[in-house]
């Protein structure tokens, strides 16, 4: 302990002296690092060299020593010495593949991969087979850019030590483009062993093909060892947003290895990927320990299920079951997901009751402010909403469009946002638009909202159709550079860069001073290919 | 102190005017500044080759403002500078007056640009411009340039141009040595086998043979008042190339014949543009071609790591030509590998003007010299923000990087030819 505390207070001259001490009372792996590390800090691990030697005629066989001396050697490019001390570690140890894979892996580093592919060689001959060389001979196809020599190499290595799919994944990584699939079939090769899925599935992720990830993990027999793969892949998708894969890799996780934790992680990918049905069978109540534990954990994610299938009845009613074990806080929240159930449900004045239920917290929050956005009270809807503890970018697009809106009352802009809330998204843009011709003040926001909405559903034509109203009738307007925008980005998607290009030179010479003016000429370069695109 | 603060007040005020689409067009002069209030450095170049390429009147204004430019102030040259984001300042005659003034007082220096070279990169039909720093900021800047290779240069096409690039061929035809570590890769053998095709079509008996003969058209085309810029290996092999023009430099496994054993004694240095007395590395198992390159990256008992390397700061008036070749807005600039990153200050030929090195090396980053009725430059490594390029890693986005000191240097290489040789004052 004295030699490690002196070693971290730089000491290394000390910490040597104790180090070799204790190598001369008993060899223990501990001193012999320690005295490799301080030496090679005072830039004397030379000095290393006799106390090696004299450990390797003690213990021939002890692999440790022989390791430390090939790295020394290495550290001091001493090639020479370097080959020697290999040939006398594989004499000294005939049927053994370390020395090989250990002098192999320290070429590989020196960037010579001729010379370890004949280490390679001679350890196939040596050892009567290649199979205990795969994962040196895997990094040197991969050095010399033989990506499928590589992989065919790793799998078989990955069988036995799945632990290295991520050094196999770091390895393939740097594949041309044209060979990535070839690489992807030879990981998947039957049968399905966790280490060769589990490369596959980092390097489809590296390759930005987030599905082809978890295809390759889906096969995978359910056991235990699955389990684990299936979960840290669902809960990185989660963190990444990437719900619907989240909630497949977790659920596959859930059927093996049931837990509470799991079940919340899988509800809430579900939830977010937008299959809201699944919470009941992902993370039934039944699960939970007892009342209180499903009030804190289950609840508002079943809460939130059913005002997302607009179940107001089946919400109010759970909410109600469980109101004594909700805490103040999460009763607020609860109090809001049960308000927007109503509201999908298309009761109001239910909604209304529900907050004013929860007390004055939830009566004043943005949810009260929603319920009189939708309700067409722009007055009330104004005072609420400005008022707002927790901002997101929905509420920042309805308080633009509530602030350029003038008077108190507007029920058919209300209607619109109302019809949106109850996810009817292609008759909410189409109210949108009517809601554009009543409101003329406020038109081309509402009808770029119409055309964000009309996007997000696919429908690219009325989409387009809405951008170019903006862009030709509204031409003054802040919105006008986002539709030229967009309108440029579709056509370049479309394959007319001409287009694309005047669209761009038009926005970024007639509104110089926009926040959008570095993302369009962003897009001017890629639409001339001046950059590369990936 | 008061001069300091007019100055800082004199940039503010240029820097709120350069919003031109919105400002009446009443200045005659759009200078375009190459300091810090620059937004993007290499399209600057791109918009003043492209106005001296349009016959308008263009001047380069050294070591003002980082090397600024003086152009005509027309709508079509706002438009462009609005479009791609280059800070451009308005001035009128009295603000021209005060700058000429400023510049007669210092180490400062107006050089008329007059005519946009003819630009031919040596690079294959179907190489992709990515990997090849200096087509990388031709494209990015905007600068028009016409890919030529083995066929157009024996056809003799090298006449039609004025400046020519090189980046990492390898002229003494062994592939950079390559086949040492990729011998099977796809892209290796691929290259092996067009080069092959080509030497036979050209009628050579060998790779080497023919890359020989190129660089022989390079060099006369250089004699006879060409413009040469060379990167990374194609500086140092295209030198080896030119001295060994009688001799057989090349390993067994790119001509079937090992290297002539007495070659290092054969070279013929005379002929070569840039070094002299350098050593060949006979081992076709080192992947290193002479001892020219200081840093020796892909060996790995003689790799020297990268430090920065400094910008000398010639005299604009006596020296323009080393002055444009160096004008940038920072003077230190982060050193970067390429097959060839340095060269040794051993084997530079007395002549050769150093424009850039690092403190203390035994080496040198970035030379230039005449050669009968031209000029060449080479600048060591391979891409200025891709320290530690390898084969197979992304592209550069210039984009992410258009205030790179680094590749200001090659697009300074670019405009030089452009200037208006003056006579000097004797």
């Amino acid at each position: 302990m004295r030699a490690l505390d002196l070693e971290n207070e730089s000491k290394f001259r000390e910490a040597a002296a104790l180090f070799r001490q204790a190598l001369d009372a008993k060899p223990t792996p501990g001193a012999l690092l320690g005295l490799e590390r301080v030496y090679a800090e005072l830039r004397i691990s030379d000095s290393l060299l006799p106390t090696l030697d004299s450990l390797i005629a003690r213990e021939p066989h002890e692999q440790l020593y022989r390791s430390v001396k090939l790295r020394t050697l290495q550290l001091l490019g001493r090639q020479a010495a370097l080959r020697g001390a290999f040939e006398e570690w594989a004499a000294a140890t005939p049927r053994d593949p370390t020395p090989y894979r250990e002098y192999a892996r320290i070429l590989i580093q020196l960037g010579q991969p001729a010379a370890a592919d004949s280490v390679v060689q001679r350890a196939s001959m040596a050892l009567g087979g290649s199979s205990q060389m795969d994962y040196e001979t895997a990094q040197l196809r991969a050095a010399e850019g033989r990506w499928e020599a590589s992989a065919q190499s790793w799998r078989r290595a990955l069988v036995t030590a799945p632990q290295l799919a991520a050094a196999a994944a770091y390895a393939l990584a740097p594949t041309p483009t044209a060979s990535r699939e070839s690489i992807r079939q030879i990981l998947l090769l039957p049968p399905a062993d966790v280490g060769p899925r589990c490369a596959a599935a980092e390097l489809s992720l590296n390759w930005g093909d987030a599905p082809g990830a978890w295809e390759a993990l889906r096969a995978l027999p359910p056991d235990t060892a699955s389990a684990s793969a299936w979960t840290e892949f669902g809960e990185r998708a989660l963190a990444e947003e990437r719900y619907a894969i989240a909630r497949d890799a977790l659920s596959s996780a859930l059927r093996v290895r049931a837990s509470p934790d799991l079940a919340v992680e899988a509800a809430t990918a579900a939830l977010r990927a937008g299959t809201p049905s699944a919470v009941f069978t992902l993370a039934p109540l039944s699960m939970a320990s007892d009342s209180a534990h499903a009030a804190a954990q289950f609840v508002p994610l079943h809460v939130a299920a059913l005002a997302a299938l607009g179940q107001g009845a089946e919400a109010d009613a759970l909410v109600k079951h469980y109101d004594r074990w909700l805490a103040p806080g999460a009763r607020t929240a609860v109090a809001k997901m049960l308000a927007t159930a109503w509201v999908r449900s298309g009761d109001l004045g239910r909604a209304r009751d529900a907050l004013r239920a929860a007390g004055p917290d939830a009566d004043s929050s943005d949810a009260a402010g929603w319920l009189a956005l939708y309700e067409g009270r722009l007055g009330d809807a104004r005072i609420l909403m400005r008022g707002v503890r927790e901002p997101g970018p929905e509420l920042a697009v309805a308080l633009g469009i509530v602030a350029r809106t003038r008077g108190d009352s507007a029920p058919t802009l209300g209607n619109a946002f109302l019809t949106l809330a109850r996810g009817d998204s292609a008759s909410a843009a189409t109210r949108f638009v009517a809601a554009a011709a009543e409101h003329p003040e406020a038109a081309s926001s509402l009808l770029l909202l119409a055309a964000r909405i009309n996007a997000a559903r696919g429908d690219e034509s009325a989409a387009l159709a809405l951008w170019q109203r903006i862009v030709g009738d509204y031409a003054d307007s802040p919105e006008a550079v986002e539709g030229e925008l967009e309108w440029a980005r579709l056509l370049r998607r479309r394959g007319d860069r001409a287009g694309a290009i005047a669209h761009l030179e038009h926005l970024i010479l007639s509104a110089p001073q926009s926040a959008l003016v570095p993302q369009a000429r962003r897009e001017l370069e890629l639409a001339k290919g001046t950059v590369p695109s990936s | 102190m008061m001069s300091q603060l007019a100055t800082a007040l004199r940039r503010l005020g240029a820097a709120i005017v350069f919003l031109l689409v919105a400002t009446p067009a009443v200045a005659q002069r759009l200078l375009v500044p190459m300091d810090d209030a620059q937004t993007d450095h290499l399209k600057a170049y791109g918009l003043t080759y492209n106005a001296i390429k349009a016959g308008l009147q263009s001047e380069w204004l050294l070591n003002y403002r980082g090397g600024a430019f003086l152009l005509p102030d027309t709508p079509e040259l706002r438009k462009r500078a609005a479009l791609d984001g280059i800070a451009v300042e308005p001035v009128n005659d009295a603000q021209l007056a005060s700058i000429r003034h400023e510049m007669a007082g210092g180490n400062m220096e107006a050089v008329p640009l007059e005519k946009a070279p003819r630009i031919a990169v040596y690079t294959p039909r179907d190489a992709q411009p990515w990997d090849d720093a200096v087509t990388l900021a031709l494209n990015y800047a905007g600068i028009d340039f016409t890919p030529v290779y083995d066929d157009e240069v024996e056809r003799g096409d090298l006449s039609r141009f004025d400046w020519l690039h090189l980046h990492h061929e390898d002229f003494t035809g062994q592939y950079n040595k390559f086949n040492l570590g990729y011998r099977d890769a796809p892209w290796f053998r691929a290259l092996v086998a067009t080069s092959t095709d080509a030497a036979r079509r050209l009628g050579f008996p060998s790779v080497p043979a023919l890359k020989k003969d190129v660089a022989e058209h390079i060099r006369q085309f250089v004699d006879r008042g060409g413009f040469l810029f060379a990167m990374c290996g194609a500086t140092e092999t295209l030198e080896l190339a030119i001295a060994g023009h009688d001799v057989d430099i090349a390993g067994e496994f790119a001509d079937g014949t090992p290297m002539d054993p007495e070659a290092d004694a054969k070279m013929n240095w005379s002929r070569t543009l840039a070094f002299r007395n350098a050593h060949l590395e006979r081992s076709p198992y080192v992947n290193s071609m002479s001892d020219i390159d200081g840093h020796q990256v892909n060996v790995p008992g003689r790799r020297q790591p990268l430090g920065t390397f400094t910008l000398f700061n010639f005299s604009a008036k006596f020296d323009p030509v080393p002055s444009m070749l160096v004008q940038d807005h920072r003077s230190v600039i982060s050193d970067f590998y390429g097959v060839t990153t340095s060269f040794m200050k051993s084997t530079l030929k007395p002549g050769d003007v150093v424009l850039a090195s690092e403190e203390g090396a035994p080496w040198v980053k970035y030379i230039h010299g005449d050669y009968g009725k031209g000029t060449w430059t080479y600048l060591g490594g391979h891409d200025p923000e891709d320290a530690q390029h390898a084969i197979g890693n992304p592209p550069t986005d210039l984009s992410l990087h258009k205030n790179s000191p680094g590749y200001r240097l090659i697009l300074n290489n670019v405009l030089f030819p452009a200037a208006k040789k003056k006579p000097l004052k004797t």
